[in-house]
């Protein structure tokens, strides 16, 4: 504690279960991409720049993060924009945006940008939060999911409205508003059904609530994802052994479907494995929530954990058929680039709120 | 913040983190819940279910079992052809492939541009692709020569089903084409992967369409095997899983006799007819031909629609069964039947004699019923109103008959019933009641309608089959046994007897005698066939009329149109005084009954105790 400059900010339950998770998710992905040596390389590649960016965002101090939490959020909306001007469309939606050789999901960082805003602009405010406060907040969090679920992406707007919600939450919303919201919501839903949804969304709910409907179309994912994963069984059929992966019934088995693939190949077991190292990271991050310095890095961690856990869990019911499907990567599994940076910069966030520690005013 | 407001919001938060976390791991614990449900309780229908996504089971057809007559001669058998199967996945440009195997095997423009057609279909889902079928010997050896040239194409066996006698036995055998109906012999194979089928004979999935081969079709089908493909999602075949062989249909043999049936064929023709012969110690039927026929090979195999057309606007109709199905009414041969009826109910006695004046005249309105000689036959008794043939005789004992109880009695002898066990679409012919004159035609049955019963004519009709089963009853004094044209397993089949307590030995001694004298003694109808053989030979002839006339003059002129003239027909059996066959010979408008018929029916007795 003399010496904080030489000090390396660092947890080691963190780091140790994220390379567990990695690598797990490498011999995954060379099963479920038919033993793809280069997609696996390059997402091996992606890792290894995750670890070394996570390691790097640990170090400043949280106040940096404060500090500069409006700039980002800025930013962010900024490369949205291009986005919706510039980035090409890909299977009708607009997503991604190109700089050079790489190319990423701009809404990514909007899952970061908004709960650290928030956290920033509600640390220091008395409880309960005011009206006009929580009027803000919920005006910042409304566009930013309005603007991503234009898109269209709904789950990653989703994601994008709970993380700010989280941190809304945490830092003590009443509540008797979020009763009131909650009945709000309930009545606009036909609105939000038949206005604001895509056909395409509207199919894939449908579809949830009644798979029989159309066994080789909008359901067909479902379906073959339930029969991977129950067709595993205890044990699973053995790496690289799952015919619904290998002889392709499966869809999307690199991305939103990976875990289908875990289910069939390792069996009940090695999904057992895989939930409990989520569960370990999870209680890991609440108990750095608990123990934080301040208001400010509590509601980051609290945001930016939780926003991990619903990315997860949303992506673990959609594929086990618990939710309709919606687009959303297996955290630290699936294939992709952009989701990956994205949450080992939110573990950096975390790791960094979490192991920074200033000793109160006797 | 002062002190005591952070630790409320630092307990506020933890108590809302507390709250959130814990939601987060009930919704994990859901999932585990789910996943259990689906791996652990729910694993065996998904495993089935990711079996079914999988496994493409293709059927691999079975040879039919081969047909056999007595002596063990082959009448239908599986004979090998050779078909070109390609890879189409291992070909990579299609263009020179054809070039390349042009001077191998020779393609014309259709072949190549089917076979172009498939090609792409074929090797994106790695199934096989026939380039051409019935390759010639020369073929053959070229393809043999270069064949390491072409891994990616083999030559096949494929059988097709041919008979050394097409012609003789078409109606018998009959022919198997193209089935889509195969699917439902393995239930397990889904309909669609039929089309997939590993096929043994080159014209694909087949079934027994007429004949034996569609009555025992089940018997000689067999049991298809059954091979298990690897199938991917987009429906490409990646490997061979398992393999069941097909089981060959069971071997038939037949009580058919080649030798027997030549006769009968060569005999009969060109004219329009049928014969059927019947062996009386098993029953079994020896001869089953009808004229016209076909070539069941060409059926069996492919004919061309010009020729299929020809055949079926053949004003003669070849498709026609006329042994099973012709209706001819049976004239003068139902005597010995009408006999058996007077003798029982006591109408007549063997000696009862009467006076024939060549016609009968009936008593009620006065109508008059001809004999076939003008003048009569003189004075006649029973024996000799069947050496002669005498209709005055015939009509004044049906005159005496009641009709229930006589259409009862020819009923009993096999008139208007199937009377094969095995043959295909046998038609049941027809006796005449009262009740079916009335609800048919709206008329009262009268007493005019009963004695020309008398003489087998008017509504009676009966098939060359049920003649020769008559025959046959005649033959073995009512103690037959019922005509097959398989015998299954050796079995003995039971007796069928018929038996009269009005009708004893005595009198069976009679009728055979009688019987006898219509080919064997001077007087008889039939006495121009006697000299053709060298055993003696009982039977009663007859010629249908199918016009009605009254005078001689009228006749002859209906003579000169041959599709008016008399039908000749003919039962014969022997050799006497133990008869072993029976045969019945019917000639569609060949006239008088003995002279035509009989030396055919003699030929196929000749044939088949001569053996």
């Amino acid at each position: 504690m003399n010496k904080p400059f030489q000090k390396i900010y660092f947890d080691p339950y963190i780091f140790f279960s994220l390379i567990l998770l990695s690598i797990l998710g490498l011999f995954f992905l060379f099963s479920a991409s038919n033993a793809n040596i280069s997609i696996v390389s390059q997402q091996f590649a992606y890792v290894i720049a995750g670890f070394i960016i996570m390691v790097l965002v640990s170090q400043p101090d949280p106040d940096i993060f404060r500090r500069m939490s409006g700039l980002f959020l800025i930013f962010s909306l900024l490369l949205l924009g291009i986005t919706y001007l510039f980035g090409p469309e890909i299977n009708g939606a607009q997503r991604w945006i190109r700089i050079g050789y790489v190319s990423f999901q701009s809404s990514e960082l909007l899952k970061l940008a908004v709960p650290l805003f928030l956290a920033s602009f509600l640390f220091d405010k008395k409880l309960p939060i005011q009206r006009k406060e929580i009027f803000i907040s919920l005006v910042i969090i409304f566009c930013c999911f309005f603007f991503v679920f234009r898109q269209p992406d709904l789950g990653t707007a989703l994601i994008i409205a709970c993380s700010g919600l989280f941190v809304l939450f945490l830092s003590g919303l009443s509540w008797s508003f979020m009763g009131g919201s909650l009945i709000l919501l309930i009545i606009s839903s036909p609105f939000i059904w038949n206005i604001l949804l895509h056909p395409f969304q509207r199919q894939r709910i449908a579809t949830f609530f009644n798979p029989e409907l159309d066994p080789f179309g909008a359901s067909w994912n479902i379906i073959q994802s339930k029969v991977a994963i129950g067709s595993g069984g205890l044990l699973g059929k053995g790496f690289g052994e799952g015919s619904q992966t290998q002889l392709n019934f499966l869809p999307e088995t690199e991305t939103d479907f990976i875990f289908s693939v875990i289910g069939e190949e390792f069996g009940f077991l090695g999904v057992l494995l895989l939930l409990s190292i989520y569960l370990f990271l999870l209680l890991r991050c609440f108990y750095l929530a608990l123990s934080a310095r301040d208001r400010f890095c509590r509601l980051v961690i609290g945001g930016l954990s939780l926003t991990f856990a619903a990315n997860l869990i949303i992506n673990l019911s959609m594929v086990v058929g618990l939710l309709p499907v919606v687009g959303m990567p297996l955290p630290f599994i699936s294939k992709g680039g952009s989701s990956l940076m994205s949450l080992f910069l939110a573990f950096g966030i975390i790791v960094s709120m979490g192991t920074h520690k200033k000793f109160l005013p006797q | 913040m002062i002190f005591e407001e952070r630790q409320i919001e630092k307990n506020n938060f933890s108590s809302r983190a507390i709250l959130l976390f814990g939601l987060i791991i009930l919704s994990l614990l859901a999932v585990l819940i789910k996943v259990f449900s689906l791996q652990v309780s729910g694993y065996s229908d998904y495993q089935l279910a990711a079996l079914k996504n999988k496994n493409y089971a293709v059927p691999v057809q079975s040879l039919r079992g081969e047909i056999f007559d007595r002596n063990g001669k082959v009448l239908v058998k599986n004979e090998p052809t050779f078909d070109l199967i390609t890879r189409p996945n291992l070909i990579s440009d299609i263009d020179s492939f054809l070039e390349e195997i042009e001077p191998v095997i020779f393609l014309s423009q259709t072949e190549k541009n089917r076979y172009k057609k498939l090609q792409k279909e074929k090797a994106f889902v790695n199934k096989e692709l026939v380039l051409k079928k019935d390759l010639s010997d020369e073929e053959i050896a070229r393809f043999y020569v270069r064949s390491f040239n072409f891994q990616n194409a083999f030559i096949a066996k494929r059988y097709r089903r041919i008979s050394d006698y097409p012609q003789i036995f078409s109606h018998v055998l009959g022919y198997t084409s193209r089935t889509d109906d195969a699917y439902k012999s393995m239930p397990e194979i889904p309909r669609n992967n039929w089309k997939d089928a590993e096929l043994s004979y080159a014209h694909g999935l087949i079934r027994g369409r007429t004949g034996l081969e569609e009555v025992y079709d089940k018997y000689l089908s067999g049991v298809h095997g059954q091979r298990v493909f690897e199938m991917n999602a987009m429906g490409q075949l990646v490997k061979s899983l398992s393999f069941f062989e097909p089981v060959k249909g069971s071997d038939l043999y037949t009580t058919l006799d080649v030798e027997a049936q030549q006769s009968a064929a060569k005999y009969l023709g060109d004219r329009r007819g049928a014969v059927v012969a019947i062996d009386l110690e098993s029953g079994g039927i020896n001869v089953l031909y009808s004229s016209p026929a076909y070539s069941i090979n060409q059926l069996s195999n492919g004919m061309s629609d010009i020729e299929f057309q020809n055949l079926i606007n053949d004003p003669d109709k070849p498709f026609f069964n006329r042994a099973l199905q012709g209706r001819y009414p049976p004239a003068s041969t139902i005597k010995p039947a009408i006999g058996m009826y007077g003798l029982s109910k006591d109408i007549v006695s063997w000696d009862f004699e009467m006076k024939d004046p060549g016609f009968f005249t009936l008593p009620e309105t006065g109508r008059v019923f001809r004999g076939w000689l003008k003048g009569g036959h003189g004075k006649v008794d029973m024996h000799k109103a069947f050496l002669v043939s005498s209709n005055t005789y015939f009509f004044s004992l049906a005159y005496q008959a009641d009709i229930l109880e006589l259409s009862n009695h020819l009923s009993n002898l096999g008139f208007g019933q199937k009377v094969c066990l095995d043959c295909f679409d046998e038609d049941q012919a027809f006796v005449p009641t009262p009740e079916w004159k009335y609800s048919t035609m709206n008329a009262g049955w009268v007493k005019g309608d009963t004695v020309n019963l008398g003489v087998g004519q008017g509504y009676l009709v009966a098939t060359p089959m049920q003649l020769a089963n008559y025959a046959s009853l005649l033959a073995t004094k009512g103690q037959f046994i019922e005509p097959s044209l398989v015998i299954l397993g050796n079995k003995k089949k039971s007796l069928k007897i018929w038996q009269d307590d009005g009708f004893d030995d005595l009198d069976w001694a009679k009728m055979h005698t009688a019987l006898l004298g219509v080919i064997e003694s001077d007087f008889g109808t039939a006495r121009s066939i006697r000299d053709l053989k060298e055993f003696q030979v009982a039977g009663k002839s007859g010629t249908a009329e199918l016009v009605s006339l009254d005078s001689k003059e009228a006749y002859l002129e209906i003579r000169t149109s041959e599709l008016l003239r008399d039908h000749s027909i003919i039962i014969v059996f022997g050799p006497m005084p133990n008869p072993r066959y029976a045969v019945s010979v019917v000639i569609e408008n060949g006239e008088s009954g003995g002279a035509v018929a009989g030396p055919v029916a003699i030929e196929v007795l000749n044939s088949l105790i001569n053996e």
